[in-house]
């Protein structure tokens, strides 16, 4: 035999694996997973671990400093077991697994629908634009017992007390329901609870049961992101937002973007892993939810989920690689009439799983939710919706028309690939303001706790602050002529130190690099690039646009005048800004709300038009004069003024005299 | 009779007038001074707008010259570039070219590594063995051009020199000298009409007046992309033309450099019978790129070959003619 036993400290948890396993999997085994943004290609190097007895054999690896070598350090993706050994797990090579905290969801679900959409509080008016009929509804019906006058069969009875409080519309059921129903007839003195779901233009009798539970009727709302994913439990009678959590798509062991996983779904087991990733955290987020608020997950009858396409892939396990080939179709965009349990999630047994429908490969449902929920179907007024994340996703248009286009800004903003970046967790800084003089920083974190990195919102705050004091130029490069005590050479190019390690007891210091800066620039420049090529490609300019809605993970705390400073977002009046946060989330709440707005969302996603920008030539154009700060067509941005640069210090033998 | 097109509108700005070189009583020690730019129209097109400076050629002058160069080359500037001062008077006195491009290669570290005190003497004796203004171009390696550059530019200061070239990744140490010193600046961006605006921008926003700019937006040699600098240059000089200030500098084109390092102008006749007479053929090559950069907007040409810099010139008389 060939095992061995890996424990993991400071867990001390062990498990058995086959020689010649890679630490990485080992500790998925063992339930711990680590940080792994580039999905075990031993490029990220987020996954440092510490072997402190054992054979094991490792690849080198640039990402190891020598010294650290010397006391035990690897990839653990790349190091591969031989013996029996002990591994010790940093606290910052492990993938956060915690539930945000309530601060910081009800900071992430601040928005104009939603004003004060908390974790732990229940009812909530929701909007009234489409009439409260939810997919799934549960009726008391107390049949009259059959006679020789009235000899309907048992299912058409059920049927024609169903027909009437719905209309008369086609019914299925299924045989597991029909076989029991005469029986549960007779026992329950023909008075039952039959559940029906709306699928497409037919309903389905889920489930019928004894008695009146027709006040017990719950659903779940939920929005896959590539990074986060957050639940709603909601009261389908009473129309009422019970219990909010979100939490980190554990998928993101796997790469933190989307070409990774489905790159990583080709692998053996790799669909399967990253299907169980998602459905696990929906399922112990359902229990949590549903334990919280009492509720009997036999109850819940239906999900409604909203996600960009390749989560939808991976969470009903179809293979998404077609995704990434070209000419890049999904393998369904309409997704109807779905069980639950197809999918693995754990709810009624009969219940109803609807996935938002999406318009694309690269413009999933997620999007189709926000334009319901923002309202850009109905506007008489050209609207635009700008989703920021990893990909950012753009619709622009009104009553008559949506068209959409998708770019690839890459993670900055989210804070993966950034020296000191941090998802927007506890901790993450989030508003910075630069002293222009003596280059003092101020910082607000989320939560108000000890600083343990960046995140997007304070990405954008800090870069316009040190534009502002003239540390970074418009070029995005840090001002080496300037001479300052946060200002030194790094690891590749230079550095600011926005937080000393030693004044806040960090391992490391808080910095912002050159190499960050360049992320940053090509991340602002992949969404402005996007959104003004949208808007030219059908011959508007953006003033014509009344309404801007951003959304997105960090929308909810992103400073419009420093976004607008960097050239993330067009110069416009600021109050044609809105934030909307989680409009996806929102959007699936009213699909699952209102048959009327999910009749709306399918018709978005069928109407809108998809632009693809990476066959335009005018895209890369758009594209190299937008990495600029904050544009290289100033006349773009007439409102953003950076004082000015004092130049460098010529060097001693050169003193600056006047100009001739 | 062909009939004359109606002209409906005009380009609503000039490109800006760079001045090379300063007399002795701007403080300088020139006789003559240049100025480019101040164009109104596409290149030749007199009726359409102001074009008030013929482009110029700058004789391309090396400290130190390559022993790669072409045997025709070589032979052809013998006598004069063992010596980078007669090589600059003659192709002033003799070859008739319009200023003197010298470039510093000899500073390169991985070459003969000279000093800075070296590279600003070989200056200094250029500036008195001619009377005409002169580009001074670093030798490419950033630490040290920034080294060698800030003290011929102080060396020379009041000369309204044109010191390059500045890039994206290094611009600031030379912008600021110049500054000090009065010249003018040569702004290198890789066939990027975007990136050129860019580093107009930044170097501008270091208090750099925009009429002491030059673009070289990089070109390629015939059959090594010159269509590409051909239409970038077009669309500068368009945008120029209709307004933007960032983009309305004259351009330098390094023709000599790219020239003669295709395969075309070098391979001599005994290796490739069919391409002809390899003296005449490089000398054709640097022509053609020559003739084709003066079309998309030239302001400077920089060239290399005796011979050829007499036939561009004498096309650019010609042209002038209207």
């Amino acid at each position: 035999m060939n095992k061995v036993v890996v424990t993991f400290l400071p867990d001390d948890k062990k498990v058995v694996v086959e020689k010649g396993t890679n630490l990485l999997s080992a500790a998925l085994s063992a339930h711990i997973h680590l940080n792994s943004s580039c999905g075990g290609d031993g490029v990220c190097g987020k996954c440092r671990v510490f072997v402190k007895t054992g054979a094991v054999h490792a690849e080198p690896s640039g990402r190891i400093r020598p010294e650290e070598r010397r006391i035990g350090a690897h990839l653990a993706c790349q190091t591969l077991v031989e013996s029996d050994c002990v591994v010790e797990i940093p606290p910052e090579s492990r993938l956060d697994m915690s539930v945000l905290s309530k601060e910081e969801l009800a900071l992430r679900l601040r928005g104009i629908y939603a004003p004060s959409e908390d974790v732990q509080e229940a009812a909530r008016p929701v909007r009234e634009d489409f009439a409260f009929q939810p997919l799934v509804e549960k009726f008391y019906i107390q049949l009259p017992a059959p006679d020789f006058n009235d000899k309907l069969s048992d299912l058409e009875r059920v049927e024609r007390a169903v027909q009437e409080k719905i209309g008369d519309v086609p019914l299925h059921t299924g045989l597991a329901n029909l076989r029991r129903l005469g029986e549960l007839l007779r026992t329950s003195s023909w008075n039952v609870t039959v559940t029906v779901a709306a699928k497409g233009p037919a309903f389905e009798i889920l489930a019928i049961e004894p008695q009146d539970t027709s006040e017990k009727n719950f659903g779940l709302v939920f929005d896959i992101g590539t990074t986060t994913i957050t639940g709603q439990l909601v009261d389908l009678k009473k129309k009422e937002i019970l219990g909010t959590k979100a939490t980190y798509n554990r998928q993101a062991t796997f790469g933190s973007d989307i070409i990774t996983r489905i790159i990583y779904a080709q692998a053996p087991d790799g669909l399967e892993k990253l299907h169980h990733a998602v459905v696990d955290v929906l399922n112990e987020m359902t229990e949590a939810l549903t334990d919280e608020c009492r509720v009997d997950l036999n109850d819940v009858t239906c999900a409604c989920v909203a996600g960009n396409t390749t989560m939808i892939h991976l969470l009903l396990r179809i293979d998404p690689s077609h995704i990434r080939k070209e000419p890049y179709v999904p393998t369904a965009n309409f997704i109807s009439g779905l069980k639950a349990a197809e999918a693995g999630l754990k709810i009624n047994p009969h219940g109803a799983l609807y996935c938002v429908p999406g318009v694309s490969s690269y413009v999933g449902g997620d999007i189709s939710a926000g334009v319901l929920s923002c309202g850009l179907f109905r506007s008489a007024d050209l609207q635009l919706l700008i989703d920021i994340g990893t990909n950012g996703e753009i619709v622009l248009g009104n009553a008559e028309w949506l068209i959409s286009c998708a770019a690839s800004a890459g993670p900055a903003f989210e804070g993966s690939g950034m020296k000191s970046g941090l998802r927007a967790v506890k901790g993450a800084i989030q508003g910075v303001s630069v002293d222009r003089k003596s280059l003092d920083v101020t910082y607000t974190t989320i939560g108000g706790d000890t600083p343990r990195g960046l995140c997007g919102s304070g990405y954008i705050d800090l870069v316009t602050q040190l534009l502002g004091a003239g540390v970074v130029d418009k070029n995005g490069k840090l001002n080496r002529n300037k001479t300052s005590k946060r200002l030194r050479p790094g690891d590749a190019g230079y550095e600011f130190v926005v937080v000393f390690a030693d004044e806040k007891g960090l391992a490391e210091d808080i910095v912002l690099t050159d190499a960050d800066l360049d992320n940053f620039k090509r991340a602002k420049a992949a969404i402005y690039s996007a959104v003004s090529l949208l808007i030219r490609h059908m011959g508007l300019s953006v003033q014509d646009i009344r309404n801007i809605f951003i959304a997105g993970g960090f929308g909810t705390s992103l400073n419009v005048e420093s976004a607008v400073a960097t050239g993330l977002i067009p110069d416009l009046p600021r109050d044609k800004y809105v934030f909307v946060g989680n409009s996806s989330l929102a959007g699936a709440r009213e699909y699952l709300f209102s048959r009327r707005a999910a009749g709306a969302c399918d018709k978005i996603a069928a109407n809108i038009t998809y632009f693809e920008l990476s066959t335009d030539a005018a895209y890369m154009d758009e594209y190299m004069a937008a990495l600029f700060f904050p544009h290289t067509d100033m006349t773009r941005f007439p409102s953003v003024k950076y004082e000015k640069d004092e130049g460098p210090v010529i060097p001693s033998a050169l003193k600056p005299r006047p100009c001739l | 009779m062909a009939e004359e097109l109606r002209l409906v509108s005009h380009w609503s700005q000039r490109v800006h007038e760079v001045r090379i070189g300063a007399t002795k009583q701007e403080g300088g020690s020139r006789a003559v001074t240049l100025t480019v730019g101040g164009q109104g129209a596409l290149p030749f097109l007199f009726k359409e707008g102001a074009l008030p400076h013929p482009p110029l050629i700058a004789a391309e002058v090396f400290d130190v010259i390559d022993e790669d160069w072409p045997e025709t080359l070589c032979r052809d500037l013998d006598g004069m570039s063992r010596d980078p001062v007669r090589w600059a008077g003659t192709m002033i006195k003799d070859v008739q070219a319009d200023l003197v491009c010298l470039k510093l290669s000899g500073t390169h570290p991985d070459g003969a590594d000279k000093p800075a005190a070296e590279a600003c003497d070989l200056v200094k004796k250029v500036l008195s063995a001619v009377d005409r203004p002169l580009i001074v171009l670093g030798c490419g390696d950033a630490p040290k051009d920034n080294e060698v550059l800030p003290v011929i530019s102080e060396a020379t200061k009041g000369e309204r020199l044109l010191f390059g070239d500045v890039v994206q990744e290094n611009y600031k140490t030379l912008t600021a000298a110049c500054i000090a010193d009065g010249h003018s600046i040569v702004a290198e961006s890789p066939i990027d009409v975007n990136i050129a605006k860019q580093l107009n921008i930044l170097v501008s926003d270091l208090g750099l007046p925009l009429d002491r700019i030059v673009i070289n937006p990089t070109i390629g040699a015939l059959g090594y992309g010159l269509e590409y600098a051909y239409s970038i240059m077009e669309r500068a000089r368009g945008a120029a033309l209709s307004g933007d200030k960032m983009l309305a500098m004259p351009f330098i084109c390094f023709v000599g450099q790219e020239t003669w390092r295709t395969k075309e102008a070098r391979v001599p006749e005994s290796d490739s019978p069919g391409w002809g007479d390899a003296r005449e053929r490089g000398i054709m090559w640097e022509v053609v790129a020559a003739m084709a950069m003066l079309q998309a907007g030239a302001d400077i040409l920089t060239m290399r070959h005796p011979q050829a810099i007499r036939i561009v010139k004498h096309a650019i008389t010609e042209l002038m003619k209207g």
